[in-house]
């Protein structure tokens, strides 16, 4: 690999080989204030190659591999590099993490308590973490939080926030100061733009917090909020986890565990203003 | 003469965490996490003290509940369910099985 | 506003005793492990219910782009062999077997095929059918595996 990227990411420490230079030179960029793996070793290795030598350059296209390997995903254009990059380090770890039961929910914490926001995309999870982070609340990150097994406690994993659609103008007026990678549009998922989180995020990104509050949010809807019972959000969990089954005994006590002693509520919310006071009046009555 | 006895996982071989209605149970032997409602999990317990039969099964059940409406045919249709699910385990057996207290 | 903890005393006897559970749960469980004097109503439930539901998590959700896998059919350690009616790999050129598939379907494509019947683009029905079967057979670890396991699994 000719270029390469090293980054550590709350507790998680990547090396990513490329065989072009500009997807490594965006990652630099945008990931500059973050810090490099612990003792240099990173914990996950991601390759962004090219399928023949010849493709570095003909209509060049990107292919993910890395310690796991998902040999039928299909290339990225390289304008799109980062995404595949992103997408790549997602990939690493949520086939490979064996530390941290690996929660599809964003976090943000307050006064050592970590409030999980968890549901399919377009829910409003990335959203709402952002909004919250926005008024005083610690933003932890926004598509995975990390269960430590043997402490309980959730663990930062503030990577770059992935923006998709409509969600890129409203970020782009709300935050015009934040810094963000290039706008990619046509991807598979649509159009994408990656915001780096505020700097207080990635100081504090090393301090867990112990989780209090487990939020399934609707957007679109009256405001309403009810108690998930507690095997219904244990299962949604299983699916919202992407080594649950890989972490076996420990992730059976870690889940239960969370569910044991954490509020289950799903909360439905017309617009961000609603959500950030219903949130508010949750946290306040726990 | 044969009979069906069915016994569940030795001791130690599962995890139980009581949910609500629904128990969720990891079976160590197989790494599976189970959902479980009533009657499962206490057909479960009823196993892990010792193999027994159909028959054997349904009246220990009916003297620690009251089983109201239910049959022999519910109870073996349950019993199925465990076996698919790999929980529990049927084998035959030539005489009665020893009880143990 | 707890938990678990409001919910746990109609289940206490009936956890099994001998299982060790875990030790959250346990908290506050009160010391009620004798055998209660007024026997509980317990229902067996009718035939056709069903009290055990097997958890199958999903993979991966979030990783890769679920519709834009790909599944080779047969996978690459095998190219070259043929498919029979059943979905197993066969010897090249076995009878009433169909070739291995020249491209491998995107997840979109098998997605619709098993939704709906339809056959996989660039086949008739009798080869669609047994490749549907094959990749209905893939076991972990094999190509293509992880892309039909993602199609399998609820989308949120």
């Amino acid at each position: 690999m000719r270029h390469a990227f090293s980054v550590r990411i709350g507790p998680v420490g990547f090396r990513i080989g490329s065989d072009w230079r500009a997807p490594i030179a965006v990652l630099d960029t945008l990931y500059r204030d973050y810090p490099k793996p612990h003792d240099d070793i990173p914990d996950f290795t991601v390759r962004l190659f090219a399928r023949r030598p010849w493709r570095r350059f003909v209509r060049p296209s990107v292919e993910i591999g890395g310690d796991f390997m998902l040999p039928e995903a299909a290339p990225l254009p390289l304008r799109q590099g980062l995404l595949a990059a992103e997408m790549a380090m997602n990939l690493q770890m949520a086939l490979g993490a064996r530390r941290h039961l690996l929660l599809h929910a964003s976090a943000v914490e307050r006064d050592g308590r970590a409030l999980l926001m968890t549901g399919i995309s377009g829910a409003g999870k990335s959203t709402l973490a952002t909004l919250l982070a926005a008024n005083g609340w610690r933003f932890m990150g926004d598509e995975f939080a990390l269960l430590d097994t043997a402490t309980g406690l959730i663990h930062a994993f503030p990577r770059l926030i992935s923006l998709k659609n409509e969600a890129i103008a409203a970020a782009e007026a709300a935050w015009p100061d934040a810094r963000m990678g290039p706008l990619l549009r046509a991807t598979p998922k649509g159009d994408i733009r990656h915001m780096v989180p505020d700097a207080r995020a990635i100081a504090t990104m090393d301090t867990p917090a112990t989780p209090a509050l487990l939020l399934f949010p609707r957007y679109g809807f009256d405001a309403e909020t009810r108690p998930v019972p507690p095997a219904e959000a244990f299962v949604r969990m299983t699916q919202a986890s992407t080594n649950y089954v890989a972490l076996g005994e420990a992730g059976f006590r870690a889940l239960t565990g969370l569910i044991a002693d954490v509020p289950c509520i799903a909360i439905d919310y017309p617009d961000g203003a609603s959500a950030i006071e219903q949130v508010e009046a949750l946290w306040a009555a726990l | 003469m044969h009979q069906t006895i069915f016994h569940g996982p030795p001791e130690n071989g599962l995890f139980v965490a009581p949910l609500d209605e629904f128990t969720a149970v990891y079976h160590r032997a197989s790494g599976i996490t189970h959902l479980l409602t009533e009657p499962a999990p206490q057909i479960l317990a009823m196993l892990g003290k010792g193999a027994l039969s159909l028959d054997a099964l349904l009246d220990r059940l009916a003297r620690d509940y009251d089983l109201t409406d239910g049959t022999r045919e519910a109870l073996a249709a349950r019993l199925d369910e465990l076996i698919e699910s790999g929980l529990i385990e049927s084998g035959l057996i030539e005489s009665e099985p020893v009880e143990r207290t | 506003m707890k938990g678990l903890s409001a919910n746990r005393g109609i289940m206490d006897d009936t956890r099994p005793n001998q299982y060790p559970v875990n030790p959250a749960l346990a908290a506050s469980a009160d010391g009620d492990a004798s055998v209660p004097t007024r026997r509980r109503v317990l229902a067996l439930g009718a035939v056709t219910a069903g009290a055990v539901m097997s958890i199958r998590p999903a993979l991966a959700q979030t990783a890769g782009s679920v519709l834009n896998c790909e599944i080779p059919v047969p996978d690459a350690s095998r190219a070259g062999s043929y498919i029979d009616a059943d979905g197993k790999v066969v010897p090249a050129r076995t009878k009433g077997a169909f070739p291995s598939s020249p491209r491998p379907f995107k997840g979109e494509e098998v997605k619709r095929a098993m939704a709906n019947g339809s056959t996989l683009p660039g086949t008739d029905s009798a080869r669609s059918r047994a490749y549907v079967k094959y990749i209905r057979r893939l076991q972990r670890g094999q190509g293509g595996f992880t892309c039909f396991a993602s199609l399998q699994m609820p989308r949120g």
